[in-house]
């Protein structure tokens, strides 16, 4: 690939979305193999940048991770296969095979990898990373997966993506660790019903997308910029109420898809785990203000010549701010 | 009641145009008579619809907020005359009123808390934006991380209970009697933090003091109260858990209330012993309600709303030295009799409804909650002579500290008093001092 013009990226984003959607919507479990290993090798492109040795090296790391799950994954297919051949949830392979598909998505306590990829990445690959690349591996968990072992991984995931963020100053890898605790949400989540993942997974794609092209549009990755620049009062305000919607505080939408995760939790009388679920979002929470600081506070000290050139895309940002105060009351329309 | 939702929406348009800072103020003033000509029928709900109700607690408690969310208005017009973000301010004021109005009138238990916890976002922007010192950031943080720790419990009881009983309907509830220890701790344990308790109260003086003077006016004003509230109406169906672990709940605030009284003496801050006194004042409501008796709820509503207007009044009062001395220190704010004699009668007749001085409703409160406690235990007396003593003791301390003695050398010219600055106290002290003479009106409640 000489250029990393558009058009290349227009190729491998088809079939990216391709690859997905013939694993997840295959018979058999090599059909669901072959998509993630299409999925693979049509995002190392769209990540690899020939020019940035960061993005080389990053690439490379993605390739080597993603890889070996895959492989995991073919493995634990063929001993099912031909060794096997029950339809028991409750058994060692199940555990293997959910492993491998933890692995491919990031989840802990197979995420080791995970922030550092997404440090070295722009924010638009974060956003396929984070969003697109784990609608597969999810429904493919969602296929045969063992209860107890993914309740124990939903654990170490809320406890891992929570306590691993509060040391972090670059945004992206705030949001790589806030996204591997909204794995736990979205792991319990599909392990309920595919229709409630589904609710969940396009809730938070929508705020981290927000979230993204914020940050995208102003340039920002680390946590200093944020104070250091003119942001406009419009900016500054859909910035606080994205992270806190992210949060899931009231009113704000985020608090709906986890209000129903909590209500199917009690339901099927997961109490301890509750509580887990909702300390663990404080800490969240606490991070996430650590972020706002700068848009709580009207008066800090700016710089004068630092300008953000934002003028023409400032209708995108009011319709996603007015979306994330308003959707909790829009919704009782279309659901009731 | 969806009039006065529709009118406090409609207003949002107006914060944001040219020269209306007072225009939204005077609506609200509006929305307040309106709002007291209601139908009211004290014994059950009324003006039931879809959603909404209106019950003698609620409607008390609504009025409250009305009333000191225009006050807030009134007493900000540093903030209009130096032009520090005052449309958003009005766009707070009115987003924090709408949530408080639909936490008390809406009749199911889960929009109750869904909009409990809305009402503390505007609060953590106005003490974060508007604030004066830099500690406002720890501030906010403690005031949000001690809230939402206690109030996600609640959000697993109110969905626990949803699941079991099949309604969240606040007037069903009292058919039904949950008998569950973790249930009990899980649906109170926000309510007794926004109170606050005593040994959960360390959020309450740092944002206090830290928020501007409308923050103050709305965080003493009602969102105590929101707690108070809550226990009243989450106790019908847990009486029975309730008559076998009050007696924790009552001795930490009553013992608490008498330590924090005394740690009021120790203040160099104006704000932060109001912000202290209001700790103590709160712990006697909580003993009221705990006791589950009738004079102690008709105690705990009635000091609740007496506590709003008097502390609110004070924290304006605290504001109004502020302005001119920019100190809030009781060293600097000596011998104020001596240059503003006229605010020295608002502080007096403030403070001494502070200390339940006859003829306050703080007083009727207190003698109800007194009856009630004492009912409960007689041991209690001692706690509750110690608090109502010391209660006396430290508002006639901050009253001759700063009026009497000699006045700070280093001050410099200040206007005595503007009259929006004594309309503003005549508004808090009127409803504390005149209801007395018609009070069955909300201690009657059958």
């Amino acid at each position: 690939m000489l250029t990393n013009n558009n058009s290349n990226k227009m190729f491998f984003l088809f079939i990216l979305f391709f690859s997905t959607l013939i694993s997840i919507s295959s018979n058999s479990w090599f059909g669901c193999w072959i998509g993630l290993e299409i999925n693979l090798l049509s995002f190392i492109p769209l990540i690899s940048n020939s020019k940035n040795l960061l993005s080389v090296e990053t690439s490379l790391k993605y390739f080597l991770t993603q890889s070996l799950a895959s492989i995991n994954f073919l493995f634990m297919i063929l001993i099912k296969f031909s060794l096997l051949k029950n339809f028991d949830m409750n058994n060692i392979i199940s555990i293997m095979m959910n492993s491998s598909l933890l692995m491919k998505m990031g989840s802990a306590p197979f995420h080791f990898w995970f922030p550092n990829i997404v440090e070295g990445l722009s924010w638009m690959n974060n956003f396929m990373l984070m969003t697109w690349q784990k609608i597969s591996p999810m429904i493919l968990l969602s296929y045969y997966f063992n209860k107890n072992f993914l309740i124990f991984m939903i654990i170490m995931n809320l406890i891992i993506g929570s306590l691993g963020g509060l040391n972090q100053t670059s945004l992206r890898k705030l949001l790589a660790f806030s996204s591997i605790n909204n794995l736990g949400w979205m792991i319990f989540s599909i392990m309920i019903s595919e229709n409630l993942w589904l609710f969940y997974f396009l809730i938070y794609s929508m705020m981290i997308f927000m979230m993204i092209s914020l940050f995208f549009l102003m340039n920002m990755y680390f946590m200093n910029q944020l104070f250091i620049n003119n942001m406009n009062f419009f900016i500054k305000l859909n910035l606080l109420i994205n992270f806190l919607s992210l949060g899931g505080l009231p009113p704000f939408m985020g608090f709906m898809p986890k209000w129903i995760i909590i209500n199917f939790l009690l339901i099927n009388k997961f109490y301890f785990l509750t509580f887990i679920f909702m300390m663990t979002s404080l800490i969240i929470i606490y991070y996430y203000i650590r972020i706002i600081y700068s848009s709580f506070m009207f008066n800090y000290f700016k710089m004068k010549w630092v300008n953000l050139l934002m003028k023409n895309n400032m209708s995108l940002i009011n319709l996603s701010s007015f979306i994330s105060i308003s959707s909790m009351i829009l919704s009782t329309f279309i659901f009731m | 009641m969806m009039k006065f939702l529709f009118m406090m929406i409609f207003m949002i348009p107006l914060c944001f145009m040219k020269n209306m800072f007072w225009l939204v103020q005077m609506m609200l003033f509006f929305m307040m008579f309106l709002f007291m000509n209601l139908n009211l029928n004290i014994m059950c709900f009324f003006n039931m619809s879809y959603m909404f109700y209106c019950d003698i607690i609620s409607f008390g408690l609504i009025l409250l907020s009305i009333w000191i969310c225009s006050l807030m208005i009134m007493a900000s017009e540093s903030l209009f005359k130096l032009n520090f973000y005052f449309n958003f301010f009005l766009f707070n004021v009115i987003f924090l009123l709408i949530m408080l109005y639909l936490t008390f009138s809406v009749l199911n238990l889960l929009l109750f808390y869904f909009f409990f916890e809305a009402s503390l976002i505007p609060t953590l922007l106005l003490i974060i934006g508007w604030g004066y010192q830099p500690e406002r950031i720890q501030a906010g943080m403690y005031l949000l991380f001690y809230t939402l720790f206690g109030s996600l419990p609640l959000l697993m009881g109110i969905i626990y209970i949803f699941n079991d009983l099949n309604t969240m309907t606040i007037y069903f509830l009292k058919f039904f009697n949950m008998n569950m220890y973790l249930l009990y701790i899980s649906m109170i344990f926000a309510f007794l933090v926004k109170m606050p308790m005593y040994f959960v109260h360390l959020w309450l003086p740092k944002a206090h003091v830290e928020a501007p003077v409308s923050g103050s006016m709305i965080l003493a004003g009602i969102m105590l109260k929101l707690g108070g509230y809550g226990l009243l109406r989450v106790m019908i169906f847990l009486q029975e858990v309730n008559l076998k672990l009050n007696y924790i709940w009552i001795i930490i605030s009553l013992v608490g209330g008498l330590f924090i009284s005394m740690k009021c003496f120790c203040q160099v801050d104006m704000k932060s012993l109001i912000a202290y006194s209001s700790v103590a004042h709160m712990s006697m409501v909580i003993g009221g309600i705990m006791v589950m008796n009738y004079w102690g709820f008709i105690g705990s509503y009635i000091l609740m709303i007496s506590h709003g207007l008097c502390s609110s009044g004070m924290f304006c009062l605290a504001n109004i030295n502020y302005e001119r001395l920019h100190s809030r220190s009781l060293y600097i704010n000596s011998g104020m009799m001596n240059f503003m004699p006229s605010m020295s009668l608002w502080w007096f007749l403030l403070l001494s409804s502070n200390m339940a001085a006859p003829p306050s409703l703080n007083l009727l409160g207190e003698i109800s909650l007194i009856n009630s406690l004492v009912s409960w235990s007689n041991i209690s007396m001692i706690l509750l002579m110690m608090i109502s003593f010391f209660s006396a003791g430290y508002s006639l301390y901050l009253y001759s500290y700063i009026q009497h003695g000699k006045y700070f050398q280093g001050l410099y010219s200040f206007y005595v008093g503007s009259s929006r600055e004594y309309l503003l106290l005549f508004l808090h002290w009127f409803p504390l001092n005149m209801m007395i003479l018609k009070v069955d009106f909300i201690s009657i409640w059958f």
